[in-house]
């Protein structure tokens, strides 16, 4: 019997990157909307970077960390080509922002943050956008992403401990920009005066 | 493990990335310590919460197909 014909090499290559970089289209495209702001640059982007990442496949040691790998790509993308004509960088003072804690102003009222509830899709996506930059792309990757501290600092290209920092303070203005919507809407008293 | 400590980790421990003795600690903490407890308890919905609300998009067929066109139809 003879042996069976081995596939040709394109279509391994195609199979493999369906399989271990095409799965991740979703995630791509809801990092490169939070990134730059709008449906037809996230297109392009998400596009640019499935070419990229097409052509440079042999590159990539297949069954690691493909998500991750793309993502990488997609951000060094929107860094080059897309940042400068959509939001403008901006650098962020760390230390001046100050630490909120809404969990203390609901503790009495909604301990449970049952307001959450009422606060639709849209809204929450309004909230992230409004984030600076830093904060953003943080909070998207772990949040949103699910990547883990150390996934997140290869793709920034930061410490660890700026992931965790840089966390802490995005969730806590996330929280503080939904209590005031909440807050406002009516779906919660709020504490403050 | 006090309060403070409790507070300025408890997101490393939702996200899982406490090494196993400072998780330790600090579910020890929480166990003993309702506003803790309570706070935890907000914090963890509150990340499920943003999750839930952010993932439902995904990418649209139309750039899907875009994609698949680029890629393997040249
Ligand atoms: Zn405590």
């Amino acid at each position: 019997m003879p042996a069976p014909t081995p596939p040709a090499p394109v279509d391994e290559k195609r199979a493999s990157f369906e399989r271990e970089a095409l799965v991740h289209l979703d995630s791509l495209y809801r990092v490169a909307q939070r990134l730059t702001g709008n449906a037809a640059d996230a297109d392009d982007l998400v596009q640019e970077t499935m070419l990229k990442a097409y052509r440079s496949w042999d590159q990539y040691t297949k069954g690691t960390n493909a998500k991750g790998w793309l993502l990488t790509i997609l951000r060094n993308s929107f860094i080059n080509e897309y940042r400068r004509r959509t939001r403008h960088p901006e650098s962020v003072d760390i230390d001046a922002i100050e630490p909120f804690a809404v969990f203390q102003d609901v503790q009495e009222e909604d301990p449970q943050g049952a307001f959450f509830d009422r606060i639709v899709d849209d809204e929450v996506l309004r909230a992230i956008d409004t984030l600076p930059e830093t904060f953003r792309e943080t909070v998207v990757l772990s949040d949103v992403e699910g990547l883990s501290y150390q996934e997140i600092a290869r793709i920034l290209k930061v410490p660890v401990g700026t992931v965790k920092s840089r966390l802490f303070r995005a969730r806590q203005m996330l929280q503080r920009k939904l209590y005031d919507y909440a807050v406002g809407m009516g779906y919660i008293k709020g504490s403050k005066p | 493990m006090n309060c403070r400590e409790c507070a300025e980790h408890l997101y490393e421990y939702l996200d899982r990335e406490l090494t196993p003795e400072l998780e330790r600690e600090l579910r020890a903490h929480l166990d003993e310590c309702p506003p803790c407890g309570e706070h935890h308890d907000f914090e963890a919905l509150f990340l499920k919460f943003v999750r839930a609300r952010c993932r439902a998009q995904g990418a649209p067929p139309e750039l899907r197909r875009r994609i698949l066109r680029e890629l393997f139809e040249e």
